[in-house]
């Protein structure tokens, strides 16, 4: 199976994922064949690939016409992370004024071209298969490699965070804190982390299937956060722009 | 005539190097940043300083916990709280994780493979099994530390402003897997030392690390030829240009000298604050202050692994659970700076704030835009004596350079300051 792994607009950390594999990357190289991985190989070959993996959000003209080449090259493209599935934190500016985000903070002399938002990979090409998080856990990658190298579809969670944090056995922090927390709308797999270290969720596996916003939005005002406010949170939820979050927002 | 390797690999983030010939001789050098910037700063104007440690986080993947760490120091400076000692011990352990994690990925999966003149860990981990095999647990008793104290290995969840939202009851889980990395580590320092090195110094070059109680990585004073300024006084010492070539902007000293920060300069300016092992294992691999090659790095790289482990394990021991892990905080209209020491050197946050505590303004000064100079600088002096400028000799010979410097160009670009070509 010949694998590509790309990075776009991100920080590295999905890609880190494979490195987190520890010796399991090792004994994965050997089976699948790595073609092109530039934070891992100074040998990399652009070919026809059987899995792109990629990281990061679209936001420049280079980045479009790259992922889709990408596309046009690649049988199955996974989007890992929440800048490739959703655009990332850099697209809560797609919320805000643009000219605003560079008056008075950037100036100088003209160097690249830059969209005025960030993207998900899929507003531009077909993406079929999403492993989420900010970033995202290892054993999704792990059980996305596993199940495509003996011809099986992924499964990953799609339900609430709010049901794996029960199953732990954690107090609500909505309930015994009064805290906001994005669980109730928000996709589990992370390990329900952020209720189990005492705060609320911040929402970084992005939306979950069939979210009720109406009811979240109820809980929130139950809890005297304003609207405004909560759109904020949601915004800055590293998942703002994911497709399912930009209709309520 | 141009020469440009398109595409910098087993570096963190994307970038690219440009040559310029004039009669087949090194003219000008360019190492070219062409990550797009995220615009993080601009982006928490406005916002409340809650969101400022997970947001800046994401300005990297592979040293995440250095951003919430400078973060939360400018916010608790700005707002006059006071972290507990043993809250900040628990902070030191866990940037601690990230250095053994950090140093670990970049000497084994990054770096070590040039020493074998080959292209990955992958092959490496077919000549070398259990060299790798040892990177692979130093890496590992870092990362536990790091899922311990804040859930996962990136972008841990528990720091916050105060302190922590939550601590374990105990920690001696991590003692074994810690000592055997520190075990590991000392037969990697072993094995290393087989390594040959080109011969090259940086000349000219101004070594800026931290100064504090201990080898420097939670705070502390700026330091460099012998005399120390305040985090607050950053700005009158170093200044920053922009330059066309690249999203990331250049610094140096206001006299107009490159500097350097990172490994190579905090064992310069700190040797004898080191550990036991550390000191120990840096004098076994003839590293002594001025240490100037830096080929070396990798070494020094490992030197610090060792100190963070021993340190680590003497924090696992002591450690009883605070018990208050997280002090109130009491937004006020005020300003911030906070410093510690990145894997990759040293990491400046400023933030100013209203009265809720939403953010005025913000400015952040990665270690990578720092060390961009000394970057080209090294490249311009490595490569002036090549007279045949294949793409080969520049992965062979510029490559490996770069990641002597281990660059996070992630971190570089987030800040630049670029105007729109296209809309």
């Amino acid at each position: 199976m010949k694998v590509g792994v790309f990075k776009f607009s991100s920080c590295d950390g999905c890609q880190l994922a494979f490195f987190e594999l520890e010796e399991e990357f090792l004994s994965l190289a050997e089976v699948l064949s790595i073609e092109y991985f530039l934070e891992a190989s100074s040998e990399n070959r652009w070919t026809d690939f059987d899995l792109a993996f990629v990281e990061g959000s679209i936001s420049t003209p280079e980045e479009e016409d790259r992922i889709r080449k990408i596309r046009e090259n690649s049988k199955i493209l996974i989007a890992i992370g929440a800048c490739a599935v959703s655009g990332g934190i850099q697209s809560a500016r797609n919320y805000e004024d643009f000219q605003e985000i560079f008056t008075g903070i950037y100036r100088g002399r003209v160097s690249f071209e830059i969209k005025p938002h960030s993207r998900p990979i899929s507003d531009f090409v077909k993406v079929d298969l999403e492993i989420r998080g900010c970033p995202i856990n290892r054993e999704h990658l792990r059980n996305t490699i596993y199940s495509l190298l003996i011809g099986l579809r992924p499964e990953l969670p799609a339900y609430p965070l709010c049901l794996e944090c029960k199953r732990k056995g954690n107090a609500c922090v909505v309930v015994s804190k009064g805290q906001l927390c994005l669980g109730p709308i928000t996709c589990t797999g992370c390990g329900a982390l952020c209720p189990s270290f005492g705060r609320g969720c911040y929402g970084c596996f992005g939306p979950s299937e069939k979210p009720n916003y109406e009811a979240f939005y109820e809980m929130a005002r139950r809890l005297g956060i304003e609207e405004k406010e909560l759109k904020v949170a949601l915004r800055l939820s590293f998942n703002g722009y994911n497709p399912a979050l930009r209709e309520v927002l | 005539m141009k020469v440009k390797l398109s595409a910098l690999t087993r570096v963190e983030g994307e970038g690219a190097l440009e040559l310029l010939l004039e009669e087949g001789r090194l003219k000008a050098l360019k190492l070219e940043i062409y990550e797009p910037p995220r615009f993080i700063e601009a982006l928490l104007k406005g916002k409340s300083y809650e969101y400022i440690p997970d947001i800046t986080a994401r300005i990297c993947g592979i040293c995440p916990v250095a951003y919430q760490f400078s973060s939360l120091q400018a916010i608790e400076r700005a707002f006059d709280a006071f972290v507990p000692e043993e809250v900040e011990r628990a902070r030191r352990l866990m940037y601690y994780g990230e250095w053994i994690q950090s140093h670990a990925l970049h000497i084994f999966f990054l770096h070590l493979p040039d020493f074998y003149r080959l292209p990955s860990i992958v092959e490496l981990s077919r000549v070398h099994k259990e060299l790798v095999l040892a990177g692979l647990d130093i890496k590992r008793a870092g990362s536990l530390i790091l899922q311990k104290l804040g859930g996962r290995s990136s972008h841990p969840v528990s720091p916050v402003p105060g302190g922590f939202s939550y601590l374990p009851e105990d920690l001696s889980d991590l003692k074994s897997p810690l000592e055997l990395a520190l075990e590991k580590s000392l037969w990697v320092a072993e094995k290393l030392r087989e390594l040959s090195f080109p011969n090259l110094e940086l000349e000219g070059f101004v070594f800026v690390s931290l100064v504090e109680e201990d080898y420097p990585i939670l705070k502390g004073d700026i330091y460099f030829e012998g005399r120390s300024i305040k985090p607050e006084e950053f700005k009158e010492y170093f200044v920053e240009e922009e330059v066309e070539y690249s999203t990331a902007k250049h610094a140096r000293m206001k006299d107009g000298r490159p500097y350097l920060v990172g490994a190579l300069s905090r064992l310069n300016n700190n040797f004898e604050k080191l550990s036991e092992l550390a000191v120990k294992t840096a004098l076994s691999l003839n590293l002594e202050p001025p240490l100037k090659n830096p080929y070396k790095s990798i070494l020094v790289r490992l030197v610090e692994v060792v100190h963070a482990l021993e340190r680590a394990i003497e924090l696992v021991d002591s450690y009883i659970k605070p018990p208050v892990s997280r002090v109130e905080i009491k937004p006020k209209r005020s300003e911030g700076v906070g410093i510690s020491e990145a894997p990759r050197g040293i990491l400046w946050h400023r933030y100013t704030f209203d009265e809720e505590g939403k953010v005025l303004s913000a400015d952040i000064v990665p270690p990578t835009s720092q060390n961009q100079k000394a970057m080209e600088l090294s490249l311009f002096k490595l490569l002036q004596g090549f007279e045949d400028f294949s793409e080969k000799l520049l992965r062979d010979v510029a490559e490996p350079m770069v990641r002597n410097f281990d660059p996070c160009i992630s971190c570089a670009t987030h800040f630049l300051r670029i105007r729109l070509k296209h809309v």
